[in-house]
């Protein structure tokens, strides 16, 4: 896992206003959708595959 | 002698003062440093808490076979906050100032909050903390940092037993299971605040924040969190720290001077990580961003293709054509126009030249029965051409003949 949730969260947002962006070309609209799907994906997958772990340090 | 009577006494009402007037200089006398923000201990007596929600009572002390007493005010606003409920006998010590009532001329201790003694000193002393490490800016709010979003790590400073540890453990593992570090610790206890302080310091670069917790329990018990150590190793944090010292009414140094301060432990840790289920729902909304986005990036896209195709239709060309054929006959028109204008001119002027030339032509008079005679070709315009005896050709309009100059007779010189 490269990415951490909150660098794909801020991924997301910069490519939905990419595609708001009238200035953004078709063909490059359509490779931010794949993209943004993708991380959806991406995204989805860390919350259900998060997992409660447990480490205590020990005391000195 | 009753004359003499009524002039001493005009005399002495000449020095009477007014209440209003001792009332006024009893405030400004009372307006003092030394009786503003001021501690005062002793027993309560006579407590009242009227209907209104205000409480009246007196602070007294017995001291050397005399008997001291203030008169007490306790708002209703600052009554709710007391952690216990007063009663008279009892050894407390209140914060608050003095002043002076003046409709019932009464001089009395407004009270804003109240401690019973004997935890007294240490009050004290949590007051003293209080106002040297707020000096050094640790409280400050500029200092206050943001909870990183999405932390990876949650460091806990507590107890590793005990329900503190379980409940911010059930609120993680239900909202966004993340890694828990656990630095454990005693949270009460003498030498509590040292092993509290190292517990947070054992966490330095280890997580992304830090929440310090301790469930409910007495100022006593939560007094290891009052001291600077721990302040101190709160503001030393790398990481956002999140302090949930017993319950919300309780409120201790660390919790002053953590970044974030909660209720409860469970509080501190739903504030720490996010629902699992919004975040699902924000990533819903990002969908629907995304494909509604797409889709008015596609309308656009068809509009822009539509908008080319109704430019380039049959008839709009067509239109284009015509007119521009107009415009080329028009054109044709306009030149015909100026050649037929300009060939009138040339044709009149022909006209004249015709009949000038007309005028000018030899052969013309034959018309009229003259004859012209011609001699090899040449016109003869003098009798001197000719010759006795010499053939001439004579023209007429209708033919010509052959004669022969029989004799010529010369008219004058020419």
């Amino acid at each position: 896992m490269s990415k951490t949730y909150e660098e794909m969260i801020k991924e997301l947002r910069e490519i939905v206003r990419k595609i708001d962006d009238n200035s953004t070309t078709l063909d490059e609209s359509i490779t931010l959708y794949e993209q943004g799907t993708e991380l959806l994906k991406a995204c989805e997958n860390v919350l259900s595959q998060a997992e409660l772990k447990i480490t205590a340090l020990n005391r000195e | 002698m009753g004359g003499f009577q009524d002039s001493e006494a005009v005399r002495l009402i000449e020095e009477v003062l007014s209440v209003a007037e001792v009332t006024t200089i009893i405030k400004e006398v009372l307006d003092d440093e030394r009786l503003r923000d001021i501690w005062v201990r002793g027993e309560v007596a006579n407590f009242k808490c009227h209907s209104s929600g205000h409480c009246y009572f007196s602070l007294s002390e017995q001291r050397g076979g005399k008997t001291y007493a203030i008169d007490c005010i306790m708002w209703r606003t600052d009554a709710s906050t007391l952690n216990f409920t007063p009663a008279s006998g009892m050894d407390v010590i209140g914060f608050g100032y003095v002043d002076h009532y003046p409709p019932q001329g009464r001089t009395q201790f407004y009270i804003r909050t109240m401690r019973q003694a004997g935890e007294g000193e240490k009050h004290l002393l949590v007051e003293r903390w209080k106002r040297e490490l707020a000096a050094e800016g640790l409280f400050a709010l500029e200092r206050k940092r943001l909870l990183p979003e999405f932390p990876v790590r949650v460091g806990v400073v507590t107890s590793p037993t005990g329900a503190v540890i379980e409940d911010i453990k059930n609120v993680i593992r239900r909202r966004f299971p993340v890694e828990i570090i656990l630095s454990p610790t005693s949270v009460q206890g003498d030498t509590a605040h040292r092993e509290i302080a190292a517990a947070i310091r054992r966490l330095d670069g280890l997580v992304d924040v830090i929440i310090v917790a301790r469930g409910g329990g007495s100022f006593e018990d939560l007094f290891p969190f009052n001291y600077p150590e721990v302040i101190r190793a709160v503001a030393a944090s790398p990481c956002p720290v999140v302090s949930a010292i017993g319950h919300e009414v309780d409120v201790t140094l660390c919790d002053l001077a953590a970044d974030v301060r909660a209720p409860t432990p469970s509080a501190a840790a739903e504030l720490v990580v996010k629902d699992r289920t919004i975040l699902r729902d924000e990533l819903k909304g990002f969908y629907q961003l995304l494909t509604r986005g797409i889709m008015e990036r596609l309308d656009l896209a068809t509009r822009e293709v539509e908008e080319l195709r109704l430019h380039l239709h049959p008839r709009r060309l067509q239109r284009r054509v015509s007119e521009r054929r107009q415009e080329l006959e028009d054109f044709v028109e306009s030149i015909h126009r100026t050649i037929e204008r300009r060939l009138e001119r040339y044709r009149l002027l022909l006209g004249q030249l015709s009949t000038a030339m007309e005028a000018a032509n030899p052969v013309a008079p034959l018309d009229r029965g003259y004859c012209l005679a011609m001699k090899g070709g040449k016109i003869l315009r003098s009798a001197r051409d000719l010759k006795e005896k010499e053939d001439v050709t004579l023209k007429m309009k209708d033919g010509a003949a052959d004669v022969r100059v029989e004799k010529v007779t010369y008219e004058q010189d020419v």
